[in-house]
């Protein structure tokens, strides 16, 4: 066995039988029919995504598609709702004995404020009728359609669910929707708008999008005048932007949707007086013209499970 | 049948992440599909990563009523690189699945933001700079889970049927 035998001896002086040299056939054909399809796939993306974006052409499409799939997201929520709930359980028990002292002491309370309330309420119903007096809308004035969380919102972006109540049960783009047990009184606290509506789908942005927004109002004062929208930072939180420096807004104040008392010429499509947040912090200071107001909003946004929307009487 | 597997492995994947993943504020962030996707595409290559890539996408843009094509350019895209990785320079290394997860999970997010911004619509990159790192994080903590019982499904291809273009000398 010769000593001085090289690596290109070992290669070239192989009498393996090579692949000739000259080019690929099947390599290249290969390389060229990946590139076809992912350029294929690419395109046909940016086509979805350009005839989505721009027309509702493909919206009947996509909600035959969601339809279909509705069925297996429910089942999955079936299947899954024992688990959450265990989970949701022992989550409960950790702070119960400390919860429990603390909904005693504001059950007395509201125990309390609900005499004073109700004859506020006969008072007011009496006014009322001896002045012919025609208010807002509230929510008295819609029918409700009550209806589950098909998709919650997915990832740091989205901030919107899908519902399982479509056109076909009278919802429309725009109507509202609120969460049926949120709120004081549990008449109901705001979720959000619906923006896109299918026959048995509809997808609800939810207040804490950057691009919602709903002129507000104190329920205890209402001199403040206010638009609610998402914070800076978290969704936990919302602030009530645009209040002047005047009026006096209290920490654990409840601010509700105030209706059409906007300054704008448009009416607020919300009726009024949907339960938003309390009052969680406030402060002023002299280079800004309003006042910071930090809301803590009555729903849990990150676990909605019904929902009601409010639709129109006269359909 | 790999592509049956595929279909049904991402289906469920994809119901995981639609109804029981984002109930929760802490797994939001997560993405399962994402997950297991890269873990098909790597095992698979990018012809079949980027077909099960747009699909899904497709799946997940019909369940949400978002708009159609979004999410499938971001999974093509992520599922046909993380194929081309897994058949050249991935080949029987046990960090890749985790490099891949990481990696594509921070660009699919950035990616979610740039396409945002280019529609016109809110594109918080603070928002979207905060979530990376629990995405991060989460992400690579289901690949564990995942890319094993994944490749028990689709079990690694010989050498010779994954590379079709680098010839071996001698």
């Amino acid at each position: 066995m010769p000593r001085n035998r090289t690596v290109r001896l070992a290669v070239l002086g192989s009498s393996v039988q090579r692949a000739a040299p000259s080019g690929f056939p099947s390599s290249r054909s290969s390389a060229v029919k990946r590139r076809i399809i992912v350029g294929f796939l690419v395109l046909l993306s940016l086509v979805l995504i350009t005839v989505s974006f721009r027309s509702s052409a493909l919206d009947g499409v996509q909600g035959a598609g969601a339809t279909v799939l509705r069925p297996f997201e429910v089942a999955a929520d079936r299947i899954a709702r024992p688990f959450a709930d265990t989970i949701g359980w022992f989550r409960g028990l950790v702070d119960a004995k400390s919860e429990n002292e603390k909904l005693r002491a504001q059950n007395e309370a509201l125990r309390r404020q609900l005499i004073l309330d109700e004859g506020a309420i006969q008072e007011n119903v009496q006014l009322r009728k001896a002045l012919n007096f025609v208010g807002p809308p509230s929510v008295a004035d819609f029918a409700k359609v009550h209806t589950t969380v098909v998709a919650n919102s997915q990832g740091a972006l989205d901030e919107s669910v899908v519902i399982g109540a479509g056109t076909s049960d009278g919802v429309q783009v725009g109507s509202v929707v609120v969460e049926p047990l949120g709120g004081p009184d549990g008449s109901g606290a705001l979720i959000g708008t619906v923006d896109r509506a299918f026959a048995h789908e509809s997808r609800v942005t939810l207040l804490t999008d950057s691009e919602s927004a709903v002129t507000a109002t104190d329920v205890t004062n209402p001199s403040v005048i206010g638009a609610v929208r998402r914070g800076g930072g978290s969704s936990d939180v919302l602030i009530l932007d645009r209040v002047s420096k005047t009026p006096v807004v209290r920490i654990g104040d409840t601010i509700v949707t105030a209706g059409s008392l906007g300054a704008g010429p448009l009416k607020s499509k919300f009726p009024r007086g949907i339960a938003i947040g309390s009052v969680s912090s406030k402060s002023s200071s002299d280079t800004t013209l309003f006042q910071n107001i930090q809301l803590k909003p009555l729903v849990d946004f990150s676990s909605i499970q019904t929902v009601v929307v409010l639709v129109p009487k006269s359909r | 049948m790999d592509g049956l597997k595929a279909a049904l492995v991402l289906f469920v994947a994809a119901l995981l992440q639609l109804s029981v993943l984002t109930e929760y504020r802490t797994f939001r962030t997560a993405s399962i599909v994402l997950v297991a996707l890269l873990s098909i595409a790597l095992l698979r290559g990018s012809v079949f990563g980027a077909v099960a890539g747009f699909m899904t996408g497709l799946l997940l843009d019909t369940a949400t009523l978002g708009t159609l094509g979004i999410t499938s350019l971001l999974l093509t895209l992520g599922g046909f690189w993380i194929g081309r990785y897994g058949e050249t320079t991935a080949r029987d290394r046990f960090h890749a699945p985790y490099v891949s997860v990481a990696v594509v999970t921070a660009l699919y997010l950035f990616g979610q933001l740039v396409l945002q911004f280019m529609l016109g619509e809110p594109a918080p990159a603070g928002l979207v700079a905060h979530g990376v790192p629990g995405a991060l994080l989460l992400n690579l903590i289901l690949t564990l889970p995942v890319y094993a019982l994944i490749r028990r499904l689709f079990p690694p291809l010989e050498l010779g049927d994954r590379v079709r273009e680098v010839r071996l000398l001698g």
